[in-house]
């Protein structure tokens, strides 16, 4: 978590601008949040019914932990909106984001509760320690 | 029904696979919430999911409730979907994200 999803129109993104748009949403989201990239998964799909177009040839849907401000997500929908149109060569008002909360505590990621935003480096932190403790017993 | 959307990368879980899970998230919905699953499956095609924007191994599962859930039985639960998830597949804790959603407001 976060969990972009990115909705197209068939062929309307190569699979080499979808990861140049991984690349850009990964770091917009971390530059904008402080998240750790590690957090961050985006994934892309043509025509899928269940995050419909609407009409238009692409759709970021973005499910992120709770807390950030309007003022965040705005910066995250408009900057990923930018990246899409500049990586697929698609047309800026052909292409919708929408950024959804969901509580950090309905979340588990790594077998943990997901962190409360800002308290990320604390959860890294004990998380590898215990990968590493489990790893060596 | 409770909602159960699962979303896997292409190839990952053999059909196989995902008939036990599927039987398996069945009856993990009937022992948590008391109804059985509707389990949604979509898989994000070969070189369209990245994690840390690099390829991505990871997969999601996501129960939606039908009534608020108290935080210390969602951990539980979330434990337990995550013990079903890396037993079925093999995975390891890293690559599975489980989500239990409280029901959206009407």
């Amino acid at each position: 978590m976060p969990l972009y999803i990115c909705n197209a129109a068939k062929g309307a993104i190569s699979n080499a601008a979808k990861s140049k748009i991984a690349e850009d949403v990964t770091r917009i989201h971390c530059d904008v949040t402080g998240a750790p990239a590690t957090f961050v998964h985006v994934f892309f799909f043509e025509d899928a019914p269940q995050w419909s177009l609407n009409g238009k040839r692409a759709l970021l849907f973005g499910s992120i932990r709770a807390g950030r401000t309007e003022a965040q997500k705005k910066q995250i929908a408009d900057q990923a909106r930018h990246a899409i149109h500049t990586q697929a060569d698609i047309a800026a008002d052909d292409i919708v984001t929408m950024i959804v909360d969901t509580p950090a505590s309905w979340v588990m990621e790594g077998g943990d509760i997901m962190p409360e935003p800002g308290e990320e480096a604390a959860w890294l932190a004990a998380h590898e320690a215990k990968m590493a403790q489990q790893h060596a017993s | 029904m409770i909602r159960c959307m699962c979303v896997v990368q292409a190839g990952q879980t053999p059909d196989k696979s995902q008939a036990a899970l599927t039987e398996k998230l069945n009856t993990f919905s009937e022992k948590a919430f008391g109804q059985p699953a509707s389990v949604h499956w979509t898989a994000v095609p070969a070189a369209s999911g990245f994690t840390a924007a690099k390829p991505s191994t990871s997969s999601i599962v996501s129960f939606t409730a039908e009534q608020p859930v108290a935080q210390e039985t969602r951990v539980s639960l979330l434990q337990d979907l995550c013990d079903l998830w890396t037993g079925e597949t093999g995975c390891s804790i890293n690559e599975i994200v489980a989500v239990i959603n409280d029901p959206q407001p009407q």
